[in-house]
């Protein structure tokens, strides 16, 4: 798994945090302005100064100008500074050109007396804060070619009480135009890029975690994007009427601190080191903040809760780093390469911004650029973070295809024991009813055939049965035996054949006696209303009674036509055998014919039915009607 | 009709009961002439050859050698032998096999004197009882290839299509009819023709079932290379 991990993430990060270092890095040491080594351009490092707040520029001769450093801070609200210099020959790189690569307060830029440019700048209901490079057209009209004087005019920041004329470079057109683009790209193209971006993917990432609010990682990227987007806007509004800058101050702050902290939870989070007491003191000290801001302003004590934010951003990449070297997944080791990166960055800055003696000893000349990196940082670490969780849901993803696909394979095994387990209990119902029948059968076959078997062999054996009388039991006997054999012929339930040999037997028997036979069997295979089909037992009895009936109008009944009907009546089963013969007549003798009737009634019972004697004119009607059951409601038996 | 040379009836019937019983039958007819009754399927076999009868009624349960041994015997010796099985219930598989085997009727073991005569003659005018067990069983019989040739994969590749059903269409209604119980006059009413008429088709039926079952004997053992 940890293999894992690794090999994805290496795929997806590794050739993204290289592009983005080299993004970073080129555009860091980019020089952003070469020295005038050829005498194509003109760089100055000093330049003569006048603080005062005089919106009139002071004489050339007025004793008050003083030979200072350029790019340094200046005690005053607002000052003026004078340049000399004598304008290179045009060549191929162009018309002449000034490049000023920030003007933080505004102010006003003339040549030889001529206005050049006019930035707004800071006044009692303006603040500005002048982020964006200049790049100025030299006017050929009021350039001479020697003794050129440039005279600017430059305000204090918004907050502050010092000015600073940044390094100025005069030159060709096309020799700074692209010094001028890199610069312009980097304080404020992609700020802009990272205002609009981070708030688009913030927003839909928080809209993610309100509906998955247990991706806590997903809420606390979406929060950190969202506040550095809002953060950025500060190098991409130039100017704000005081009162709202004011708010704009609070919300900067705010946006600061709470990326800091946010991005703090994220990091123990992933560390796996979420403690409920480290978050709520975390976000307790994220909310003293504007508590501060709004009680004090931006004094001592605000800069005291900002140097803690550093404190806990150090905490934060101490955290990162050692959770990488304790977990060595890619994931852990992407997030405290960028977060150290981060707070290296924030360091730069924070030396850069307060004119660290240490920059200028190191690095001489690359503090006066004002190149701040934090935000490029800052963006590396959103993007490892957002490329993390777009891996983490690619991986959810993948897992939950997984558990489909097993959970698919699961349910498939299991409908494959569910059918082999529902064959069973079906062969097992089917041999349960074929031994229910077999039984009803034997039983059938004791009672009726066996009884009056042993009845005639005992009456036989008294002598008291003449040959007649032995024969006509014998043929009963065997009537019985040949019913029996063709209901249990139908081994696939087919009545048609059933009742086809019964009726052929019959139709054969009852016309070798001179009666005419008249046959109306209308039994579908599925019977009507859903009720249960005739079972080969039911056949049995149904065919007894036929035959019993038939018998009974063959022997005594002198009939000369008979009709034999058996149709379903809704879900009621009815049999009706009517001969036109000389009626019920007197009672049969003791004996067989009573018991012949008894033994039809019991049939009748066992189908649930009931069985009457009707006097028909002329003849006799035996009427069966039985109402058959639904199949899972028990039927009615005997 | 009367000017006719006698029936010859041979019997061969373990039962001496039944023996009896048919013997009765036969010498109580004017017209038919009893040329032996005989208990085991040897002597049966013995007479058969030395004097061969018009009607043969053979048990199929003998002692010695099976009835349809006796039945094959003479559809193919002397195949103007009508042979009459005799059987309890008319629905045996044993009647199935015998008219395979060369039968061309059944006679029930119960039948009175006057029905057994009545069958033989009707045998002799070219008529052949049937009952609705047989027609079902014939019709299965004849419905789609023989299992055998299914069972098989040579036979499958070559399948049977040059021989769909022998049986015509008004054979198979015939026995459709019949399968769901109706007496022969019942079917010579629907499909108007004399009751004659379809005793004789019965009796095609049975000689094309015989012919069937012993190409499809030939067949498979031509399949097994015993031929």
């Amino acid at each position: 798994m940890r293999h894992g991990r690794w090999a994805c993430c290496e795929r997806g990060l590794a050739p993204l945090l290289a592009a983005w270092l080299l993004l970073a890095a080129g555009m860091a040491w980019w020089p952003p302005a070469v020295a005038a080594a050829d005498g194509q351009a003109i760089a100055p490092t000093h330049a003569d100064l006048i603080v005062t707040d005089s919106p009139a520029p002071p004489a050339g001769d007025d004793p008050r100008w003083q030979p200072r450093p350029l790019a340094q801070d200046e005690p005053g609200r607002s000052a003026w500074y004078r340049v000399r210099f004598d304008a290179p020959a045009t060549g191929p790189d162009g018309p002449l050109v000034l490049y000023l690569p920030y003007f933080y307060g505004g102010g006003r830029i003339l040549l030889n007396g001529a206005l050049v440019a006019e930035v707004p700048h800071t006044t009692a209901t303006l603040r500005v804060r002048w982020e964006r490079p200049l790049l100025l057209l030299l006017p050929p009209a009021a350039l001479q070619a020697q003794g050129n004087l440039l005279l600017v005019q430059v305000h204090a920041e918004h907050q502050g009480s010092s000015v600073s004329l940044p390094r100025l470079e005069v030159g060709g057109q096309n020799r700074l135009q692209p010094v001028f683009e890199r610069r312009l790209l980097v304080v404020r193209t992609l700020p802009i890029l990272t205002w609009v971006a981070g708030s688009v993917v913030g927003l839909l990432v928080i809209f993610i975690w309100l509906r998955r609010r247990d991706e806590v990682l997903y809420g606390l990227f979406g929060l950190a994007a969202l506040l550095w987007a809002q953060r950025t806007s500060t190098f991409v509004l130039d100017a704000l009427p005081t009162g709202t800058w004011e708010a704009w101050r609070l919300v900067y702050l705010l946006c600061t601190g709470g990326f800091v902290l946010v991005m703090t939870l994220f990091v123990l989070n992933l560390a796996g080191w979420s403690r409920r007491g480290v978050t709520r003191a975390l976000l307790a000290y994220g909310a003293i903040g504007p508590v501060v801001f709004l009680a004090a302003g931006e004094g001592p004590l605000m800069r005291a809760w900002t140097a803690g934010l550093l404190l806990v951003g150090l905490g934060m990449a101490a955290v990162a780093v050692w959770a990488a070297w304790r977990q060595r997944s890619g994931e852990t080791v992407a997030i405290a390469v960028a977060v150290v990166l981060g707070v290296a960055a924030g360091v730069h800055d924070q030396l850069v911004a307060t004119r660290s003696p240490l920059v200028m000893q190191w690095l001489p000349g690359w503090g006066d650029h004002h190149l701040f990196l934090l935000h490029h940082a800052a963006n590396l670490l959103l993007l490892v973070m957002g490329v993390l969780l777009a891996l983490r849901f690619v991986r959810s993803l993948h897992a939950v295809e997984e558990a489909n696909r097993t959970l698919e394979d699961r349910v498939r095994q299991r409908e494959g024991e569910i059918a082999v387990s529902y064959q069973r209990i079906a062969a097992l119902q089917r041999e349960q009813a074929a031994t229910d029948e077999r039984q009803r059968i034997m039983r059938d076959l004791h009672d009726g055939l066996g009884s009056q078997l042993f009845t005639s062999l005992s009456r036989a054996e008294r002598g008291a049965l003449d040959s007649g009388a032995m024969a006509d039991t014998l043929r009963g006997a065997i009537d019985q035996m040949r019913v029996a054999i063709e209901a249990l012929a139908s081994e696939d339930q087919d009545l048609d054949a059933t009742f086809g040999n019964f009726r052929f037997r019959w139709d054969a028997r009852l016309r070798d006696a001179g009666i005419t036979p008249t046959w109306d069997i209308a039994l579908p295979d599925t019977p009507p209303g859903g009720t249960a089909p005739l079972g080969p037992h039911d056949a049995l009895q149904l065919l007894h009674i036929i035959q019993e009936a038939l018998t009974n109008v063959l022997k005594h009944a002198r009939a000369s036509q008979v009709a034999v009907r058996v149709a379903f009546e809704g879900t009621t089963l009815a049999a009706d055998i009517t001969d036109n013969g000389q009626g019920a007549g007197p009672p049969p003798p003791a004996g067989t014919g009573g018991r012949g009737r008894a033994n039809m009634r019991n049939r009748a019972q066992r189908l649930g039915g009931q069985i009457a004697w009707h006097a028909a004119q002329p003849g006799t009607r035996v009427s069966l009607r039985a109402a058959r059951g639904v199949p899972g409601a028990d039927p009615p038996s005997g | 009709m009367t000017d006719r040379k006698p029936i010859g009836v041979l019997i061969v019937e373990d039962e001496p009961e039944f023996i009896s019983r048919f013997s009765e039958a036969v010498l109580g007819d004017p017209q038919m002439r009893l040329l032996g009754a005989v208990s085991t399927g040897k002597a049966g076999l013995a007479l058969l050859d030395a004097q061969p009868p018009d009607v043969l009624l053979v048990d199929l349960g003998l002692p010695d050698i099976s009835g349809i041994d006796l039945i094959r015997h003479a559809a193919r010796h002397h195949p103007g032998c009508d042979a009459l099985v005799v059987t309890m219930f008319a629905d045996d598989t044993h009647v199935i096999s015998s008219i395979e085997a060369g039968a061309t009727g059944y006679l029930l073991k119960d039948a009175s004197a006057a029905r057994i005569a009545a069958a033989i003659h009707e045998v002799r005018e070219g008529g052949s009882p049937i009952s609705p067990s047989i027609a079902r069983r014939v019709l299965a019989r004849f419905r789609g290839p023989a299992p055998a040739a299914t069972a098989l994969p040579a036979a499958a590749a070559t399948p049977v299509p040059d021989e769909p059903s022998p049986l015509s269409e008004r054979e198979t209604e015939l026995l459709r009819l019949v399968a769901k119980g109706f007496s022969f006059d019942a079917v010579a009413e629907v499909l108007s023709i004399s009751p004659h008429t379809v005793v004789a088709h019965v009796k095609n039926i049975y000689r094309k079932l015989a012919v069937h079952s012993r190409g499809e004997a030939v067949h498979e053992a031509r399949q097994m290379g015993l031929l």
